[in-house]
């Protein structure tokens, strides 16, 4: 997977970071102010990006954790197959992708959108 | 550890963390002592309930040990919930050890309850005190920020604009002298607060005389005996989401940490008996 290191300090509210091998987008950030002679943890909340999927750590502040490389992409709808899923063609390669719609997404035709992709994982986030 | 909660945290139904805060305290301060005083007064308590026929070590508890506190209030709580929501998504029942009473802030929004039940000679509505919004005496109020409705039993003091608040529709106080009655009813099934709701049950050890439990902050004479507390916890427990003891001191000889750890494993006995 596509992966950059990090320090756990580094992370924000808003980005991402690898959490049980999946990537995921921070919703919560905290820091437990260290002892006199403990370190500071940083405990993280995120949601699965891809499979919505709640998960949390605890580590260091210093502690080197991986942050995946998410490609933030253009695509045009050519055809809605059905409620959950449409045809997509990705604006930079032309390639005809299938892909999961959102619940609340109300796509036709001829949509202009924009996708999340992860090696060969995607998601529609507008 | 707290005696009998050696469960591994991957399997555990509950999961103690002590929340040593002692920030905003306003008269005898060592709320940061109540967790550890409560562990250690628990280990004369025999693992075996006759009531339940349940072995405490038997019912997955663990002890997650203690979330080290600091003096910004605000920033702890936010913290302590997220360690509290980890076990909430671990398909688990906190309990909470305190600490001043404003950790339950945490434990109520990690569990999200309809209905926060706090066992408290304190209504603890003000808005601030001492100009402190995150003091302990303002917890009610933060928890009806997340929570619907709140029980108070045990109330017998408190502000004329908290008398005034708790006057509204989604606040219920039992005064000490009714609690008798009012657990009767709610036993016979005359009465039903708790059915159908998900409950958060907070212990201030000062709801109890300080007879009972003089190792507290803010102690109030004309309180609840520790057998009405003890009815209370039996009575809520089927209904929880989550659980804690706080407002434990040093400050006398172990009465007020007994009286919590025990309420804490007669909540886990109830719980895990009327949840088989």
């Amino acid at each position: 997977m596509v992966t950059r290191q990090k320090q756990v300090r580094d992370l924000q509210e808003g980005g991402y970071v690898m959490m049980d091998e999946a990537a995921c987008k921070i919703t919560h950030y905290s820091t437990a102010k260290p002892g006199k002679h403990g370190s500071a943890k940083a405990r993280v909340e995120g949601k699965g990006v891809f499979d919505g999927k709640k998960r949390s750590f605890s580590q260091p502040v210093d502690a080197k954790i991986r942050v995946p490389i998410i490609e933030r992409k253009q695509g045009q709808v050519i055809n809605v197959e059905s409620a959950s899923v449409a045809q997509v063609m990705d604006l930079d390669t032309y390639e005809t992708i299938t892909i999961s719609t959102p619940d609340d997404a109300d796509l036709s035709a001829e949509d202009d959108i924009e996708f999340l992709e992860l090696e060969g994982q995607r998601k529609i986030i507008s | 550890m707290f005696p009998g909660a050696s469960t591994p945290r991957e399997d555990a139904d509950y999961v103690i963390v002590g929340a040593p805060l002692d920030a905003t305290t306003s008269f005898q301060p060592g709320a940061r002592f109540g967790p550890g005083r409560v562990r250690t007064f628990a280990e004369t308590f025999d693992d075996y309930d006759v009531r339940t026929d349940r072995q405490f070590s038997d019912l997955s508890v663990h002890d997650h040990g203690d979330v080290r506190a600091w003096n910004d209030v605000p920033d702890y709580v936010d913290h302590l919930s997220g360690v509290v929501r980890d076990v909430v998504w671990d398909d688990a029942i906190p309990l909470l050890l305190g600490g001043e009473h404003t950790v339950s802030a945490a434990g109520v929004r990690a569990t999200e309850p309809e209905l926060f039940v706090s066992i408290d000679a304190h209504l603890d509505l003000r808005e601030e005190y001492d100009g402190d919004e995150w003091s302990h005496a303002c917890v009610t109020r933060h928890a009806l920020e997340t929570a619907e409705e709140a029980i108070v039993v045990g109330a017998r003091t408190g502000s004329e604009a908290e008398w005034e608040r708790a006057a509204e529709a989604d606040v219920t106080v039992v005064p000490p002298e009714d609690v008798g009655p009012w657990l009767q009813a709610v036993v016979g099934g005359a009465r039903d607060p708790f059915s159908n709701k998900r409950v958060y049950l907070s212990v201030d050890v000062d709801g109890a005389d300080p007879a009972f439990a003089p190792g507290t902050g803010t102690m109030e004479p004309f309180g609840l005996t520790s057998r009405e507390m003890r009815g209370v916890v039996r009575a809520a427990a089927p209904h929880c989401i989550g659980f804690d003891a706080v407002e434990v001191n040093d400050r006398d000889d172990g009465q007020a940490a007994a009286l919590g750890g025990k309420l804490l494993r007669e909540f886990v006995y109830t719980h895990a008996h009327a949840t088989d």
